[in-house]
């Protein structure tokens, strides 16, 4: 056989030996949950942390009796890798949407892929949840996305407010601010009300306003500004981590002092201690939407336990969170028929167990948007070595160690 | 602008572009010699600095160290990849087609290098902690990291080192006659087949210590390829195909344009600068900086 | 032509099974692969016309997908303007990229020109998060769907998607079978030789780059409305598209229609199928078997599958058809033109120097109407050289040049050629891949527009050189008297008033010289005036009406052969000093 037959032969043969794996088979009438999130490339870490959360809610959900309304039925996890282009996203998510009949949808992580796949799960009408901060995914008049996370501008204007009052009792008022980050969906969102108003309106004056696209080659010129200008306080958006060591090795070795103050979950993953380590990151703060407040001890000890990381952070607790909170629905609606999710989702009010106690404050409920009523970002801030939720005072694990 | 501003925008890009020095010659010697635009040379980086990782959280081995001790591995490792894939592709036939077909064929490599290491390492980002990534040389108002500094140095007495072994060595001018006239290189008595093993060999050994320079402040992932091969491609054509002192003066104009274009236009364009000045300087010189204008009839 | 209906028989085939999967695939998913497919064979057809068929290799196509996309969804979003109009609006946009890239980017070659094309949708893609449009969502539309060219039907995609694949098979195969594509090809093969046989180069380039241009833009603006729904900058301005655009049309095989077609229908369903079988089991793998399968491939058919099957198919085929021998006709010489006091090429003091040498200084003669005036000198003289400047490939640095009264200077060698200025190539410079009768095609098209009077022309020029057999073997196949002759044939075909033949008898045998020289002959007998340089006197003493001989780039002599054979200066140039004073007065 001459050697290009022979080689489209094995390629045509492996695929169909790969249709042939053996898929468990679902019992009837198990209700399947969609996880669409970036299990391989570049964001798969982020992904895969999704994943676990998930796995942990739905183990915990099946060990308790499954969903009582149904019978007992029982949750199954169905992810589909987004990969690393909205392409594969988009593809992913109508492969599992029409595959089998999925209840709900997770995902998925990047705000361009969450984007497109909202827009699958709009037009089969399968209701989504998504962590995601830009203020875009829920600004297009869809009734199947539902935003669990207080959206960038909210977090904005909420941070700049938590921040400004705790400068204020520390006795280091707020005059010169920093913005520094790149121009990735969410951060932009959050920088362009600083920018335009907000710092402004409580008289602060914006000092260094450096935005890059990733990625960076070098911080010099950047913590050059920083140093020379000496501002209060820097809003800190790098999502990437490359781009992010870059900055922040470059501001211990200038010796800046400027209070950090992030914007987002990506500044808290273990790989910052290991890379950094702890006193570069000491003090560090950051906003997130969602992080183990005071009470979760016991979730979170299972967490580590289950998965080995050294500790929990957004990701993993709202798909935590969105597991159980479709479940929630389900109970609700009595049904695993998407359209009736999507209703019990839409006029959902809870604000106990194990769905709502994760976000702040432990409420969820959702505006004809699709916006968590009353979502209100959380401040981390690395102390020794892991990220602790300090503010608001009343859910912190730790009290705030403001900038010395 | 005061003139130490400038100057630190000037050292600064210098630095930079020591590093992207270093990985575009190992670009520049494979093009040269075998006239493969080799996409996977990104990811064998990435393997060098995971290399360099692993000497240095298992061996304590300093990671200027460890790039040196990259080479030997990745000499043989570049050897067998020529020999198991690349000497099939080329060497006979119509050279265009062979450009295309090894395009392909090293973008493939490129996925399953990639993919390989994501799933066998994991995407968890990883970085070596050395005292000297955080900590600079002051020399008066201008800053120069420690780290970029040696890591610096260090390419330039590699590139030094190759660039001796091409022009003094007997197997450099092997390699140079390899590259220049296969032909009359074939009739010379040179196995140009076994020039082109030495040429990949070398140039992914290059490329892996680069990549272990880099670790020295640059995180590591499965991915972190994507963030320079264009800028190693831009280098190689800028400084003029198939020149090796082309490739590193191309890696240290893109370094220093890079700085020098937050001088002019916002942050977030910065390699915009790149690609215009890459654009500019081909549209004067369009065989680039150090290449040579082929012969016209 | 049979062959060429078979070609449009063949297209309708190809849209109307892409017709019939979509009335037969069932599952929403399947019908996102086969819009994939389609979409992803057009993109590969648009770049085929630019770099298969003109051989502009260019890594940066994505550039004309992303304005495609760019300015269809941003026309949605900003003035609701449906996509069916403002996809018009990007293939304009689309096109005036394509010139304004074209114009500085085609002075370079090769891997140069393919990376400065990558550098335009970088450069866009930066621009764009830049202004702000990182992620543009396309508007949902719930009522005029179809307006907005947002289908509830999944069918509805497909087939939008199968009509542009059905319009770029038909521009792909209009630009195959016309005098464009003749043009290109012949770009492709030898870009020199083609400007010599009156093809435009860049404006042939810029052609093909306009055409590919557009088919781009549209398969970006679809690629949105069916496939992704929101826009970024990297999806549509990154190298993903131009990975998938190379990998579908190398896999396939470029330079034909059938190659990113074959490439799409099987690359796109291997990489959704690894997708949705093991990629969401066992993430990354997918990426390591795509990989795999590529080096597979391209180390087992580096030149695409359909050039690979088409040579496993045709090689019983090719059984070698019996030569007729090379006969001339005599010359009639009483009908036979003779040369005129009519000046058609005047040289006046023409200086060209490289670095560090000067290769012609003040080189001056005419050139009457039909003479054969024979150009001689030692190696190294600048006999190629002036050639060179004579047919507009290099310009002379001091002194001019008239040819038919006009100056040369300055002008492309295409346009001197259309003129009426052949010319032939010490080393026979063929089109590799086209046949001998196509070759010569690419000269009889400065005279012919279509197709098929340009193959009548050649074929009469063919049998003038009496080489009409050979027609539809490939150069490769040919000995070096039956390739010299084709060239000539070719240059004959552009219907030149007067050829400049550089050593047409180098490497023929003593047989092979006289047929040659006959041709030659013959050339003159039609009235074609010639311009020969040769090595060895014998063969011009025997030829030409007049000598000219240079020697290190200067006019050494001037005259009838045997004047100027009889010339000391002459003698000490090819024979030496030595040689000159051993000999006495010469004696013949």
């Amino acid at each position: 056989m001459p050697p290009l037959v022979r080689t489209l032969a094995s390629v045509l043969v492996f695929a169909l030996l790969a249709t042939a794996f053996p898929i468990p088979a679902p019992a009837a009438d198990d209700v399947k949950i969609a996880l669409v999130a970036p299990l391989s490339g570049r964001w798969a870490r982020q992904g895969q942390l999704k994943k676990m959360g998930a796995e942990m809610a739905i183990e915990e959900i099946n060990s308790q009796g499954g969903i009582k309304a149904l019978g007992g039925a029982k949750i199954v996890l169905r992810e589909a890798d987004a990969g690393d282009s909205v392409e594969k996203a988009v593809s992913a998510a109508q492969r599992v949407l029409t595959r089998e009949k999925i209840s709900a949808g997770i995902g998925s992580w990047l705000s361009s892929f969450t984007l497109g796949v909202t827009e699958v799960a709009e037009r089969l009408q399968v209701p989504w949840l998504t962590l995601s901060y830009a203020d875009s995914i829920t600004e297009r008049g869809f009734k199947y996305t539902f935003q669990t996370s207080p959206v960038s501008s909210l977090q904005a204007e909420q941070a700049l407010d938590l921040v400004t009052d705790l400068a204020k009792k520390n006795n280091r008022p707020i005059k010169k601010a920093a913005i520094v980050g790149d121009n990735t969906a969410a951060t932009v969102f959050f920088f362009k009300p600083l920018r335009e108003k907000l710092l402004a309106a409580k008289g602060i004056e914006l000092v260094v306003d450096e935005v890059w696209t990733p990625p960076l080659a070098d911080a010099t010129a950047i913590v050059q500004k920083l140093r020379a200008t000496q501002p209060d306080i820097m809003f800190y958006g790098g999502t990437n981590f490359p781009d992010s060591i870059q900055v922040l090795q470059k501001v211990k070795e200038f010796g800046v002092k400027t209070p950090i103050q992030g914007v987002g979950a990506w500044l808290v993953t273990p790989e910052y201690v290991k890379t950094l380590g702890k006193e570069a990151l000491d003090n560090i703060q950051t906003v997130v939407a969602a992080h183990p407040l005071k009470g979760q001890d016991e979730l979170v000890k299972k967490f580590k336990q289950r998965t080995g990381e050294p500790f929990m952070t957004q990701d993993p607790l709202c798909t935590y969170a969105h597991v159980w909170l479709i479940k929630e629905a389900i109970e609700l609606a009595k049904s695993a028929d998407p359209k009736a999710i999507r209703d019990a989702l839409a006029k959902i009010d809870i604000s106990s167990g194990p769905a709502a106690s994760a976000f702040y404050p432990s409420r969820v409920k959702f505006d004809e948007r699709g916006r968590r009523v009353g979502a209100t970002p959380l401040i981390v801030q690395w102390q020794d070595g892991e990220p602790f939720t300090v503010v608001p005072t009343a859910v912190a694990t730790r009290p705030i160690a403001w900038h010395k | 602008m005061a003139l130490a501003e400038l100057v630190q925008y000037v050292a600064t890009g210098l630095l930079v572009g020591g590093v992207y020095a270093l990985m575009s010659i190992g670009l520049a010697l494979i093009f040269g010699v075998m006239r493969v635009v080799n996409f996977a040379q990104g990811d064998f980086m990435m393997l060098g600095m995971y290399l360099t990782y692993f000497y240095a959280v298992s061996g304590s081995i300093d990671p200027l160290l460890g790039a040196v001790l990259t080479i030997p591995p990745f000499f043989a490792l570049g050897w067998l990849v020529h020999r198991g894939l690349l000497a099939r592709v080329t060497g006979g036939g119509d050279p265009q087609r062979q450009m295309d077909a090894q395009l392909i064929l090293t973008l493939g490599l490129s996925l399953v290098i990639t993919n390989a290491t994501t799933m066998i390492l994991t995407p968890t980002p990883r970085g070596i902690r050395t005292a000297y990534a955080t900590q600079a040389f002051v020399l008066g108002p201008v800053l120069l990291n420690q780290a970029r500094s040696y890591a610096f140095v260090m390419a330039l007495v590699l590139a030094v080192a190759v660039y001796v072994f091409l022009t003094r060595t007997d197997a450099g001018k092997a390699l140079r006659a390899a590259a220049d006239d296969p032909e009359a290189a074939a009739y010379q008595g040179i196995d140009v087949r076994a020039m082109h093993a030495l040429a990949f060999g070398t140039g992914i050994a290059l490329v892996a210590a680069a990549g272990g320079l880099l670790a020295t402040y640059y995180p590591i992932e499965p991915t972190v390829a994507g963030n320079f091969i264009v800028l190693m491609f831009v280098a190689v054509v800028l400084g003029g195909l198939g020149s090796i002192p082309g490739a590193f003066v191309g890696g240290l104009v893109i370094g220093l344009v890079q700085s020098l274009t937050l001088l002019v236009l916002p942050f977030q364009l910065q390699n915009t600068g790149v690609f215009i000045a890459f654009l500019l300087v081909l549209y004067l010189r369009p065989q680039g900086l150090f290449g040579r204008r082929a012969r016209t009839v | 032509m049979p062959s060429r209906s078979r070609g449009w028989l063949a297209i309708a085939a190809v849209v109307a099974a892409g017709g019939v999967l979509t009335l037969v695939i069932d599952e929403r998913y399947h019908h996102r692969v086969l819009t994939l497919v389609f979409l992803w064979a057009a993109m590969g057809l648009a770049w085929n016309i630019i770099s298969g068929y003109a051989g502009q290799i260019s890594f940066g196509h994505q550039v004309f997908f992303g304005i495609g996309a760019y300015v269809t969804v941003l026309l949605v979003v900003k003035l609701g303007l449906t996509p069916w109009i403002g996809m018009i609006v990007a293939v304009a946009v689309a096109v005036l990229a394509a010139v304004l890239i074209g114009l500085p980017t085609f002075r370079l070659a090769g891997i140069y020109f393919g990376l400065a094309t990558l550098a335009y949708p970088l450069i866009f893609r930066i621009v764009m998060d830049w202004l702000g449009y990182q992620e543009v969502a396309l508007p949902m539309k719930r009522e005029h769907q179809a307006w907005f060219m947002q289908f509830t039907e999944p069918r509805s995609f497909d087939l939008l998607a199968l009509g542009v694949l059905a319009g770029t098979l038909v521009l792909s195969r209009v630009i195959e079978t016309s005098r464009l594509g003749y043009r290109l090809r012949a770009i492709r093969e030898n870009e020199q030789a083609a400007e010599a046989m009156g093809v435009d180069a860049f404006r042939g380039k810029m052609a093909a780059y306009m055409l590919s241009a557009a088919p781009a833009a549209v398969v970006g603006a679809v690629y949105i409305h069916a496939i992704l729904f929101i826009v970024t900058p990297e999806a549509v301005f990154g190298l993903l598209v131009i990975s998938q655009t190379l990998v579908v049309c190398l896999v396939g095989g470029t330079g034909t229609l059938w190659g990113p077609l074959i490439g799409a229908a099987i690359m796109v369903p291997v990489s959704e199928v690894l997708d949705a079988t093991v990629g969401d089991r066992l993430p990354g793998i997918q990426g390591v078997v795509y990989g795999a399968a590529l080096v597979l491939f391209m180390m087992y058919a580096p030149e695409g599958v359909y050039w690979r099957l088409r040579q496993a198919l045709h090689r019983r085929r090719d059984a070698p058809a019996a030569r007729s021998p090379i006969a001339v006709a005599p010359v009639d010489e009483t009908t036979a033109a003779r040369p005129t006091a009519t000046v058609l090429l005047d040289v006046r003091g023409v200086s060209k120097s490289f670095i560090g040498l000067q290769a012609l200084s003040d080189v001056g003669f005419e050139v009457r109407e039909r003479e054969i005036l024979g150009v001689i000198g030692p190696n190294g003289a600048g006999k190629t050289t002036l050639f060179n400047v004579l047919n507009g490939f290099l310009t002379a640095d001091r002194g001019e040049v008239r040819f038919l009264g006009e100056a040369v200077t300055g002008q492309r060698p295409s346009a001197l050629c259309r003129r009426g200025l052949g010319r032939t190539f010490q080393v026979v410079r063929t089109f590799p891949r086209l046949t001998v009768l196509e070759n010569v095609m690419v000269g009889a098209f400065v005279r012919e527009r279509a197709v098929g009077r340009a193959q009548a022309a050649a074929r009469v020029a063919l049998s003038r050189v009496g080489v009409a057999d050979r027609a539809g073997l490939l150069p490769s196949s040919l000995t070096t008297l039956e390739l010299r002759l084709m060239e000539l044939a070719r240059c004959l075909a552009t219907s030149p008033k007067l050829v400049l033949l550089d050593e047409p008898l180098a490497g023929l045998s003593a047989d092979g010289v006289d047929i040659m020289i006959g041709m030659i002959r013959r050339v003159r007998a039609d009235g074609v005036t010639v311009v020969i340089i040769e090595h060895t006197m014998q063969a011009l003493l025997r030829l030409a009406d007049r000598l000219i001989v240079l020697d290190q780039g200067r006019r050494l002599a001037e005259g009838a052969p045997g004047q100027v054979t009889r010339d000391p200066a002459v003698i000490e140039a090819y024979l030496g000093k030595r040689w000159l004073a051993r000999m006495g007065s010469p004696a013949c």
